[in-house]
């Protein structure tokens, strides 16, 4: 599959005018994703290190990281801005919205608003921790409220490069801004994944009900979003093998490095980073996904929906359930898949190597029709966030400013 | 975050009482580490997890290196490095290290000494509770209230913007159609964005009560006065679930509740009751109510005026977490035989170590005892200021007026109780500070493996030399007790010591008055 059949399968964009002899990347897109990728990394490296070292200042490298990408972001966001506005070319004018009287792509407003949200939850959650105690867990009010911005960088970020991808018209441009594209939205995914690693995650969990239904909200909409939106052959499976091999490279570069508990509790004898668990295999229901949706095309949304809620869903308790079973196996506890690492103040005991809240009957077997119910539950859900996504993706799919 | 619930938060700001000890969480022991004499003074957290202020004076020349570290009484895999104490700014040989406390229950400071005279270290048994529920200031109010109201018209302006222009090939302008689906996207995305807010502020409230529920509170309990067989009794008994259902595995699954460990002994007693006979505390009383499940305890009633006394019992779980359960009692006319006696004068049926006084504070820094003797408060003259070092310093002299021998009462030289008068603060010292000789013990004879409960309570009340090995060399006729008031206020101190096989109690006033300057929180050693 060539590229220029890629072009065929969209609707011909009438507006793609965009002077063709700029470079596809400029730098304020290389900064953007850059920026957004320092703070998905930054944020995976601080989870390791709180489940590894425990003891933190506003100063480790994680946050610096996390924070440098941020100020990066916004910085040069605010900059194209304020270059568009006072000295931009008619053509940057024009590839732009209004803002207050200021003028900028979508995107580099949407950077920078998610700059400013993540700079207001420092003050509320240093505000939290002195009232509620420090939380040593991801979902927390303040904790989300940065968790936004965030991704609001990273949506920022990709909203850019997906205008420019939009307004291209040559083959190879395409092609890059579409790569561009599917690395912005693994970004993005990674971080979305990273929110909801409590519920969807742990191979612990992947015989429980809660699990599909995390992931089955969370997933679909960004997945089909870019499966509509993205110009590669296959938008929503690179967009996920993006996401897998972000983590995987984290799960190999933190094992690496030798660092042991500075706080107690200390309940289990950790020796080196704690990496996060191996990633979701959500290449297999992206593929499908992207299947789908070629199949289908953009005349049957509801329908697509409803199919692609069920796709996702069963791809996903097909693969994970059978995964998440080699995952606490012995075969599992090595450097490649990192099964059995926990962080220092886990209080696992027996439950280790044990699925979590599985629903069971009184005799402690499987409750298969509880399970039927949560994973229909699952499965409706994933519908919804289907339909959202195909919204969201069509949306995207126009955006050129 | 909303300006509406940045006001709720910040009227409803309350300090709440705290268990270890009533209003007085902060940290006191002075005795030896190893071949040195120290002072360790532990400012706890609020919440936990929180920093924990550690702060250690040592005697005599400067040591060559102070170190301090936090461990949880069950922790099994490991402890972490100990942290160096740093010289603080107070000076007067003290060193500081901040450590964060990171789990509720019974922690252990452990305070290490190099030196001169080799190493030496002792553990400081702190209980870690969350106490008090900090209010939103208005400042920070009212920026995060700014910030959310720039972001909120921030997004709804970029979701306009984005309806209105994004999708436009680039020199297009809008049409009046589309500037009016932008408007109604706006107005959709505040409507979207309000029930988001409306959301967070369920979810914050919801924390917030979460928050308050896990807050640290007394057990519950009742005292009473009951007639059975001949002679009254004093009934005392923790009604509360999560003690009385702690052996119900099914019912702490439902209520996640954690199992609280048995009771051990502490100076060889299950629990230390005290009355105090409200509001004048003209009358109190240090029991020792024996018990068969833990649950309910009796004692004599012993000889009070009748009246309604505050009740303070003191127990020490397994873990190390000491608590002071927290009642009242009503003492009828008939109980006691109404001694208008102002001395104290033990009923016979009370416990050797049982003691009763009846009487007002004494009215100068001098307290006649019962038997002739004297306590002098060692006062000086500086005034007592909250929340810094009290000079609580008493000679006890006999009859004649030399420095009397003391016996020791329950392994210490000597008690003191400290109350306000309102109630809100409540703590029993000894010379070796806040902390409980037996919740220190667990921590010193805790071994791996002690997963079994009862084991720890079983070596403590069987080995004697446990509660020995804690108690204090005694001084002749001189005691002082570290410990710093924690509020301005009125305070009633009872100094309780063994004279004679006899237990002597004195009684005095303590006017504490607010920090100078109030300073805040800043470096109370000052």
């Amino acid at each position: 599959m060539t590229t220029a059949q890629v072009v065929q399968t969209r609707p011909p964009l009438a507006d793609a005018r965009a002077a063709s002899s700029a470079p596809a990347l400029t730098w304020p897109l290389y900064a953007v994703v850059l920026s957004s990728a320092a703070i998905v990394i930054g944020l995976l490296w601080d989870i390791s290190w709180h489940s590894t070292i425990g003891r933190d200042t506003f100063w480790t490298a994680p946050h610096l990281l996390e924070q440098l990408g941020a100020i990066v972001a916004g910085g040069s966001c605010g900059w194209l801005v304020l270059r568009t506005t006072f000295a931009g070319t008619p053509e940057q004018k024009a590839e732009s919205v209004r803002f207050w009287g200021f003028r900028g792509p979508l995107g580099a407003w949407v950077t920078i608003w998610g700059t400013f949200v993540m700079i207001t939850s420092a003050p509320f959650d240093n505000w939290w921790h002195n009232a509620y105690g420090l939380d040593v867990k991801i979902v927390s009010p303040p904790h989300m409220v940065l968790a936004l911005g965030m991704i609001s960088v990273e949506l920022g970020a990709m909203l850019m490069v997906l205008a420019a991808q939009n307004r291209a018209n040559e083959p190879a441009r395409i092609r890059q801004l579409g790569w561009a594209n599917a690395i912005a939205g693994g970004i993005l995914v990674t971080m979305v994944a990273t929110v909801i690693s409590e519920y969807a995650a742990r191979p612990n969990h992947m015989h429980g009900t809660r699990f599909y239904q995390v992931a089955a909200g969370a997933f679909p909409l960004f997945l089909v979003a870019f499966a509509r939106a993205g110009r590669l052959r296959l938008p929503a499976t690179s967009v996920a093998a993006v996401y897998m091999a972000i983590m995987l490279a984290m799960i190999w570069i933190l094992q690496l490095f030798p660092a042991q508990p500075k706080l107690a509790p200390i309940y289990v004898a950790v020796t080196h980073m704690v990496p996060p668990s191996f990633p979701l295999l959500l290449v297999i229901p992206a593929l499908a996904i992207d299947l789908l949706l070629l199949r289908l095309g953009r005349r049957h949304d509801w329908l697509a929906s409803v199919a692609l809620g069920v796709v996702f869903t069963g791809l996903l308790l097909a693969v994970q359930w059978y995964f998440g079973e080699f995952l606490l196996s012995p075969g599992a506890r090595n450097y490649f898949f990192a099964g059995d690492q926990w962080a220092y103040m886990a209080q696992v005991a027996e439950w280790r190597y044990r699925f979590w809240q599985v629903p069971k009957d009184a005799l402690g077997n499987l409750d298969t029709a509880r399970l039927a119910r949560g994973l229909g539950i699952a499965g409706l859900i994933g519908m919804v966030s289907a339909r959202l996504g195909l919204w969201w993706g069509n949306g995207m799919s126009r955006v050129v400013r | 975050m909303t300006v509406k619930a940045a006001r709720l938060l910040a009227v409803a700001g309350i300090t709440l009482l705290c268990s270890a000890h009533v209003g007085s969480p902060d940290v006191w022991y002075e005795g030896s580490a190893g071949p040195y004499h120290v002072v360790v003074y532990v400012r706890m957290p609020g919440v936990v997890p929180g920093i924990a202020d550690i702060n250690v004076q040592v005697a005599g020349p400067p040591p060559d290196q102070v170190t301090a570290m936090v461990n949880l009484f069950n922790a099994n895999a490991g402890t972490p490095p100990p942290d160096i104490a740093k010289p603080s700014p107070a000076g007067a040989g003290w060193y500081h290290a901040p450590l964060w406390i990171m789990a509720p229950g019974s922690n252990s400071v452990t305070v290490a000494v190099k030196g001169s005279k080799g190493a030496g270290s002792v553990v400081v048994p702190v209980t870690a509770v969350a106490n008090r529920r900090l209010p939103l200031e208005r400042s920070l109010g009212g920026i995060l209230a700014a910030a959310g109201i720039f972001l909120f018209v921030g997004l709804v302006t970029i979701t306009g913007a984005a309806v209105r222009e994004s999708v436009l090939p680039p020199g297009v302008s809008p049409s009046r159609r589309r500037i009016w689906g932008a408007r109604g996207a706006m107005a959709g995305s505040a409507a979207f964005v309000g029930m988001a807010l409306f959301g967070g502020k369920l979810w914050w409230d919801a924390e917030d009560q979460a928050f308050r529920d896990e807050m640290d509170r007394p057990f519950t309990t009742t005292a009473s006065v009951i007639t059975a067989e001949s002679s009254p009794l004093l009934q005392f008994d923790i009604t509360d679930s999560a003690w009385v259902m702690r052996g119900d595995s099914m019912w702490l699954r439902e209520n996640h509740k954690n199992s609280w460990s048995p009771l051990v002994t502490d100076h060889g007693k299950l629990m230390h009751l005290f009355l105090a006979r409200e509001p004048d505390m003209s009358a109190f009383a240090h029991l020792h109510p024996t018990t068969t499940d833990s649950v309910h305890w009796i004692n004599p009633v012993p000889d009070l005026p009748a009246g309604r006394y505050r009740v303070f019992g003191d127990i020490v779980h397994e873990s190390g977490f000491a608590r002071t359960l927290v009642t009242t009692l009503d003492v009828p006319a008939k109980a006691g035989d109404a001694s208008r006696d102002s001395r104290a004068k033990p009923s016979p049926v009370l416990g050797e170590d049982d003691a009763v006084y009846v009487g007002g504070a004494a009215a100068g820094d001098t307290a006649r005892l019962a038997n002739g003797g004297t306590v002098v408060w060692e006062r000086g003259r500086v005034p007592l200021t909250a929340g810094a070092p009290a000079p609580l310093r008493f000679s006890i002299r006999d009859a004649p007026g030399g420095l009397a021998t003391l016996e020791p009462y329950l392994g210490m030289a000597a008690h003191a109780v400290v109350l306000r008068d309102d109630g809100s603060v409540f703590i029993h010292l000894h010379p070796m500070g806040t902390i409980s000789a037996a919740s220190q013990a667990t921590f010193a004879i805790r071994q791996q493996g002690d997963t079994a409960t009862g084991a720890i309570g079983r070596r403590i009340a069987a080995d004697d030399s446990a509660l020995a090995g804690m108690s204090h060399a005694i001084t002749a006729g001189t005691v002082s007790f570290p410990y710093a008031f924690p509020r301005p206020g009125t305070y009633r101190i009872w100094v309780q010591a063994k004279l004679a096989g006899k237990v002597e109690t004195a009684a005095f006033e303590a006017r504490v008055r607010e920090k100078a300057g109030k300073g805040k929180e800043n470096n109370r050693l000052n």
